[in-house]
């Protein structure tokens, strides 16, 4: 074969070299909790995936008020193979938002984010927004009853938060009410401002993950002797992984494609026990937890407030635990971290069940 | 006695018949029901729906297969790195 | 005759079932893929049928266009009051051209590109004549058909 003489000619060029022995090099520790290490590049391949039936089904999609639900009825009764790649980029999305979880929360729990890596945590905080925007934009491009009650609860929630809430407000639903002006812009945001900072923060979240190594829990750190080399052992269990991961998708996709819902109307009042997507669940439950006035106070403010408190201090923890920055263990945020983690979880079970 | 015992068996079959019919007719009607505001998202017609299993199950052969492989190749990685012939001796002189 | 060992080695072997195998899962999903990005593809219709009455009095040295599938078509009425139809895109570029009464030329602007009332190429580049078609009337319609094609429409 010729490929010799290809690679004589790049070699002649690059410097490979460098490459090469950095691939050799990279080792990846083998411990208890190293299972996790696997999701943050299965979260990686879900959107790959989803890049990939995106581009494919925005040959399609109309982003027009009037034309948006028709051209997804034409997607998937119309065109060849239309309804499995709407269903793959439903199911997608739902897996890789899934994944992505488990993914924050491993790493929340096993203390990954201490120092020296609290950017790699700060730039995975951006992408978990990033992540559950797109979910919220995409979810809206539907143009149907529940994404419209959705996407205005999501808006009008964002509009009460002080000082900056109206502004928020406006700019997402680029007039007074969400329209069809609201439509165009999360097509924007959706296809195209999105992606764009997606690529640029996972660059970004990989290359500090290169730099710095992987991290390894502090509890194990010391019984940590064992290492595997990254190329090839890890990568072919990556792709093990991912395979097993693109198999399950397109089996759900088969077997469970997504019901298109009845077209939006503005001026209809949204249809009875409406449920926002599972990842917002946790925060639909806590906006019912508060009465609508707290000592002479708009509740809902309060809330708002309250969970962005909540959330800011999720995205500073590195900088709060100081004791495992010093490599000692840290009982306190173990708990914080568990707690977050629960309440994560079992406000999305009832969300669920009621 | 016998005549009214006969009587009444048949009854009961009669009715266990009607209802046997009817159930299916029952479900016609909420399939028809619903059926008038869903959109069908899977291909309705037997043969695609066929095609379609068929090649899923293709599908996950070709991944089965591919993890099949995976494995072997891992395993064999492995045992020549417990051999330790896969580092590259620095001092190696060359031979040409 | 028994070889002791084998001639490729068990990595060989592996790498190539890996790759072959790879590259008919990658394949098969690619094609899934790319069935679904190509568009449902329609054809250029064999046939269009047209109002007779709309179309047959324009006046002479003039025409009408109509929609030939997706593309433009022009029934022509020449100077001698014959009426044609002809496809109304270039065979250079698939622009579609246009008629100069005046001149008694159809035109291309994409690339200077003439051609007479019969088709023929005068200047420019278009490598072939125009794609002239036949048309036949029915009563109040007017049949335009590809050359050689038979219409029969059902009787209602």
């Amino acid at each position: 074969m010729s490929c010799q003489r290809l690679k004589n000619w790049f070699d002649e060029r690059y410097d490979f070299e460098g490459i090469r022995s950095f691939l050799k090099q990279k080792v990846v520790p083998v411990h208890k909790y190293g299972i996790l290490y696997y999701t943050g590049g299965l979260t990686l391949f879900l959107f790959i995936l989803q890049f990939i039936t995106g581009m494919v089904l925005a040959f399609y999609y109309v982003p027009y008020h009037e034309q948006a639900h028709k051209s997804i009825i034409e997607i998937v009764t119309k065109l060849n193979m239309g309804w499995l790649f709407r269903s793959l980029h439903h199911w997608g999305a739902q897996i890789a938002i899934g994944v992505l979880f488990i993914h924050v929360f491993g790493t929340l729990l096993v203390k990954a984010y201490r120092k020296p890596r609290e950017i790699i945590w700060i730039t995975g905080f951006i992408l978990l927004v990033i992540s559950i925007f797109f979910g919220l934009s995409g979810y809206f491009l539907l143009w149907d009853e529940r994404a419209f009650a959705a996407v205005r609860v999501a808006t009008g929630g964002a509009g009460n938060l002080p000082f900056i809430g109206g502004f928020i407000k406006s700019f997402l639903r680029g007039s007074i009410d969400v329209t069809g002006e609201t439509l165009v812009r999360f097509y924007a945001f959706h296809v195209c401002v999105l992606p764009l900072f997606t690529i640029f923060f996972i660059g970004l979240h990989g290359l500090l993950v290169q730099y710095h190594g992987m991290s390894v829990p502090i509890s194990v750190e010391k019984d940590t002797k064992k290492y595997e080399p990254f190329f090839p052992n890890v990568l072919y269990k990556d792709f093990i992984i991912w395979l097993i991961a693109l198999g399950v998708v397109v089996t759900i996709s088969v077997l469970f494609p997504p019901e298109i819902g009845k077209k939006a109307d503005p001026l209809a009042a949204p249809p009875e026990n409406i449920k926002p997507e599972w990842y917002f669940l946790f925060l639909f439950q806590t906006l019912k937890l508060f009465p609508g006035d707290i000592m002479g106070l708009n509740g809902e403010m309060i809330a708002i407030i309250l969970i962005s408190l909540g959330i800011l201090f999720f995205l500073l923890i590195p900088f709060f635990d100081r004791k495992s920055s010093r490599g000692e263990k840290s009982t306190l945020f173990t708990w914080i971290g568990i707690l977050y983690t629960a309440y994560f979880i079992i406000m999305t079970i009832i969300g669920f069940l009621t | 006695m016998k005549k009214i015992v006969i009587f009444t068996i048949k009854t009961i079959n009669k009715s266990i018949k009607y209802f046997i019919f009817s159930v299916p007719l029952l479900f016609f009607n909420v399939i028809a029901l619903w059926a008038e505001e869903k959109i069908d998202v899977f291909p309705s017609t037997p043969y695609d729906q066929f095609i379609i299993y068929q090649a899923l199950i293709l599908f996950w052969i070709g991944i089965i297969g591919l993890i099949v492989i995976l494995k072997m190749k891992l395993k064999e990685i492995e045992r020549i790195q417990s051999m330790g012939i896969d580092k590259e001796e620095k001092d190696v002189p060359f031979l040409d | 005759m028994k070889l002791k060992f084998s001639l490729i080695s068990r990595r060989q072997f592996l790498n190539t079932l890996f790759g072959g195998w790879l590259i008919a899962f990658l394949s098969g999903s690619f094609y899934a893929l790319m069935k679904f990005a190509f568009p449902t593809l329609g054809k250029e219709p064999d046939f269009v049928v047209l109002n007779a009455k709309d179309f047959l009095d324009i006046p002479s040295n003039s025409v009408k266009p109509f929609a030939w599938g997706g593309k433009l078509g022009f029934i022509f009425k020449r100077p001698d009051n014959k009426t044609v139809a002809l496809k109304g895109v270039c065979t250079h570029m698939e622009c579609n051209i246009s008629y100069k009464p005046e001149d008694k030329k159809f035109y291309c602007p994409c690339h200077k590109g003439w051609f007479d009332i019969d088709g023929k190429v005068l200047e420019g580049p278009p490598p072939k004549p125009l794609e002239f078609f036949d048309i036949t009337q029915e009563g109040e319609k007017l049949i335009v058909a590809k050359k050689g094609i038979k219409v029969e429409l059902p009787k209602a």
